[in-house]
């Protein structure tokens, strides 16, 4: 193992991204991940590449996950390239409905208010009334009364991003390596995993929920927490749907995904029924040719939050060669992370106005 | 959200076959207020399927179907005199740890309660891959029998039957019974000597000897050509079915077919079981998973037991005395008898269900499914849904895929509509094949609900 760079801890969607990144700029990587069971967000996601509605609160964030989608198209050509794989990435801008006058409402203000916190950089989101929505979505249920469209957004199957990156990664992945011991060593560090040690001058959590653990193993209480969403799936059905929804889109291969709920559940990824009936029943509203559809399976998958939901990356503190991203949108942010994350790591630095990012964000004093 | 039954639940049994049967017919004699859920039309379950229909009105097929089929008649009477509640074309989609189960009947979907749940949802057939299983006109062996004891359906043209086990003897058998002309039946090696030193106790099990050499001797008298030890099964044909290959004693065959029967036994459906899910273990004997529970059905989630051939294959007859004696000891956690009384009520079904389950040992070593078709040659599909090969699979292992779940995000093996039940068990065996390891080690599919037929509407309709 010697002659390694970075050694990044976790082989989800955001460690593999961002280790294939590195490789790509000709810097040595380990990826170490668990076996077949794990939390594995990465496994259970929507599979969106979304822009619309992310970042009010943080600037940085509506611009990154911006930028994100504006390299999307240059990362997945890259991976078909490399791996022969097609990730089936499409992006013909994405939609959120809206069922009420109410929720449009809310709606528009939302996006307002993003719009004027980008000021000048401008917010490229469009209402959408009703009849126009009718031209773009098919026979669409009463109760739609517009929405929101996004150039920007687009959608692609996480399975097939997962399955190249770490094709791309070749002998670099190493599975049933979970790691049981972080020691700073020599300048770098010494990580044992199992019955193997690595060794690297420079480390990179990014093992999604696993992370909490990684950095306590380095005396860093990392703030975050799971957050469970379940999603339905149907079987194959002929293609209606042009365009990804936020809680709907079409495969390409034809099963229509249906999303997507927010619980605070703990570990549990487990499935309930109240929130599979409420997911259903939002479905049958928008598109109520869906009711005839047979569901193939139901699961829930664990969203890694920060308490503000922005992603986290920094240096764990007394540890500079120790970094950590954290975030839930490991699809989205995966071209951010190839093409421009593991660039500013690779070149020793991350720009000066990451330090929005920084966890030091939530050490606010408490208000008198 | 309200239960579809107005009235409480004392044990919620899930599968009308033999030991759900057994066990609600008990539970109720002991005053629990039982419910039956069955996907079936009628009572019988896979092994006494159509029974009533038959004794009433094909009584004639008895003599086709022979005495093991007729052995259901009274547990299906005993069933239908008893209170048991009784729900048939009821999918149970899912059973939560709290004991609520997600049922669904005639496009409405619901959720029940129960202070118990029983689940007796059988066995189902281990998938036999050998290339071109997937063409029209090969079926496995029990579909077979089901459609001839259902419907008293009998195949047309030349039909072979290939594997080992005892159903396959079976429907030669019946097959035979029924004047239907069998090609060949091919027998996969059969292990003698591995089975011998478990011969004694089978043979203090019951009858389970005389009933396979009887069925054995009725299949030879009828001239059926009878190949053993074949191996390099291959179904051959363009749009369906023609013709069977195989290799026996150092030479191929080509026999002309329009049907074949695969069978390599059977194995414990733990759909169900797994999706709740239930501890399991993995079965050497039997090369399958099935729930870890004691002897009177218990898992190791409070208040969920398991009784009969899916909590490991026993057979219909040690299927019905597990269901009895799960149904004593809900009746004791219930309170309605104590732990003395249940011992009492439950001795004679104890003494019974082990010496039926002793006969297992000696058709488990005998009749081991092949090894070339639980972990088959690269091009042949073991997903047929997404239409995945083992040769996929293995590179999925290659690429660092260490188990079935990442296998199945990686290949779309077991992401179809049947949710891996026709191939989990391959995908399992295939990547301990490849990676050296023993199944007990891959684990198998992490398996959501539903896991019966549901529609979006009839979930959103959930009541």
């Amino acid at each position: 193992m010697s002659g390694t760079d970075f050694i990044v801890l976790g082989g989800g969607l955001v460690g593999s991204a961002i280790a294939y990144g590195l490789a790509r700029r000709g810097k040595r990587v380990a990826v170490l991940d668990e076996g077949d069971v794990a939390h594995r967000a990465s496994r259970g996601n929507f599979g969106l590449v979304w822009v619309q509605g992310k970042g009010l609160g943080m600037p940085e964030y509506a611009d990154w996950a911006r930028l994100s989608a504006d390299v999307w198209p240059e990362f997945a050509a890259g991976m078909k390239e490399r791996t022969g794989i097609d990730l089936n990435y499409r992006k013909p801008g994405g939609f959120q409905l809206c069922l009420s006058d109410e929720e449009m409402a809310e709606r528009i203000a939302f996006i307002d208010r993003l719009r004027e916190q980008q000021g000048a950089k401008g917010y490229d989101c469009e209402v959408v009334d009703r009849r126009r929505l009718d031209n773009l979505l098919p026979e669409l249920g009463p109760e739609v009364v517009g929405g929101t469209y996004c150039p920007h957004d687009g959608h692609v199957n996480p399975l097939r991003l997962l399955k190249a990156l770490h094709k791309a990664l070749g002998g670099a992945y190493r599975p049933n390596s979970k790691v049981t011991a972080i020691r700073p060593a020599g300048g770098g560090f010494r990580i044992e995993a199992g019955q193997t040690v690595h060794e690297a001058p420079r480390i990179v959590l990014a093992a999604g929920l696993g992370n909490l653990p990684l950095a306590d193993m380095l005396g860093f209480k990392l703030p975050v927490r799971p957050q469970r969403g379940q999603i339905l799936v149907t079987e194959r059905l002929p293609a209606f749907l042009d365009y990804p929804l936020s809680g709907v889109r079409q495969t390409e291969e034809g099963t229509v995904m249906l999303g997507s709920s927010r619980e605070e559940v703990g570990y549990d990824n487990g499935t309930s029924p109240e929130v599979m009936r409420s997911i259903a029943a939002n479905a049958v509203r928008v598109f109520p040719r869906l009711k005839h559809a047979r569901i193939v399976r139901a699961w829930g998958a664990l969203r890694i939050l920060a308490p503000d939901e922005f992603p986290i990356y920094q240096t764990v503190p007394g540890h500079d060669g120790a970094h950590v991203a954290t975030c839930h949108s490991g699809v989205s942010l995966a071209g951010a992370h190839a093409l421009r994350f593991a660039g500013y790591l690779a070149e020793g630095r991350l720009p000066a106005h990451f330090t929005a990012f920084h966890s030091r964000r939530f050490d606010v004093p408490k208000a008198a | 959200m309200s239960a579809i039954n107005s009235g409480e639940i004392d044990l919620a049994v899930v599968g009308a076959g033999p030991a759900g049967l057994a066990a609600a017919t008990t539970a109720a004699e002991l005053g629990l207020a039982v419910s039956v859920f069955d996907e079936n039309a009628t009572p019988g379950g896979q092994i006494y399927r159509g029974i009533e229909a038959v004794a009433a009105k094909r009584g004639a097929d008895f003599a086709v179907l022979g005495d093991a089929y007729r052995a259901g008649e009274s547990i299906v009477r005993d069933f239908r005199a008893s209170k048991a509640a009784y729900a048939p074309n009821t999918g149970v989609w899912l059973v939560q740890k709290d004991r609520q189960l997600g049922i669904v009947r005639d496009g409405k979907a619901g959720m029940v309660a129960a202070r118990r749940v029983l689940i007796a949802t059988g066995a189902q057939e281990r998938p036999v891959p050998i290339p071109g299983w997937t063409l029209p006109g090969v079926m496995l062996a029990g579909a077979a029998q089901g459609l001839l004891k259902s419907a008293g359906m009998v195949p047309a043209g030349p039909v072979v039957l290939a594997g080992n086990g005892p159903l396959l003897y079976q429907l030669a058998a019946q097959l035979v019974a029924a004047g239907v002309k069998i090609a060949a039946l091919l027998e996969t090696r059969s292990e003698r000597a591995a089975a011998l030193p478990h011969l004694p106790a089978a043979l203090m099990a019951g009858n389970y000897l005389a009933k396979g050499l009887g069925l054995i001797a009725a299949v030879k008298r009828a001239g059926v050509p009878i190949r053993r030890g074949v191996t390099e099964l291959r179904a051959l044909g363009c749009e369906r079915l023609e013709a069977v290959e195989v290799a026996a004693g150092g030479r191929t065959e080509r026999i002309d077919a329009a049907l074949l029967c695969l069978h390599q036994g059977v194995v414990a459906n733990v759909q169900l079981s797994l999706a709740i899910p239930l501890k399991h273990e993995w079965s050497a004997a039997q090369r399958c998973w099935r729930p870890v529970v004691d002897q009177w059905g218990n898992s190791d989630v409070e208040g969920i037991a398991v009784a009969g051939d899916c909590a490991g294959i026993g057979g219909a007859e040690a299927a019905a005395h597990a269901g009895r004696i799960a149904a004593f000891e809900a009746a004791r956690a219930l309170g309605r008898i104590d732990a003395a009384a249940r011992d009492t009520h439950a001795a004679s079904d104890l003494a019974a269900w082990r010496r039926h389950l002793r006969a297992r040992p000696f058709l488990d070593a005998l009749y081991p499914p092949a090894q070339g078709l639980v972990v088959p040659a690269d091009d042949v599909p073991v997903c047929r849904c997404e239409e995945v090969t083992a040769g996929q699979v293995r590179d999925a292992v290659r690429q660092g895929g260490t188990g079935p779940n990442q296998v199945k995000s990686f290949t779309r093996s077991g992401m179809g509509p049947c949710q891996g039940r026709m191939c989990a068990l391959t995908v399992s065996e295939v990547i301990a094949d490849a990676l050296g390891k023993p199944v007990a080690e891959i684990g198998t599919y992490r398996i959501r609900p539903p896991i019966k037929p549901l529609t979006v509407g009839e979930l959103a309709a959930l009541e």
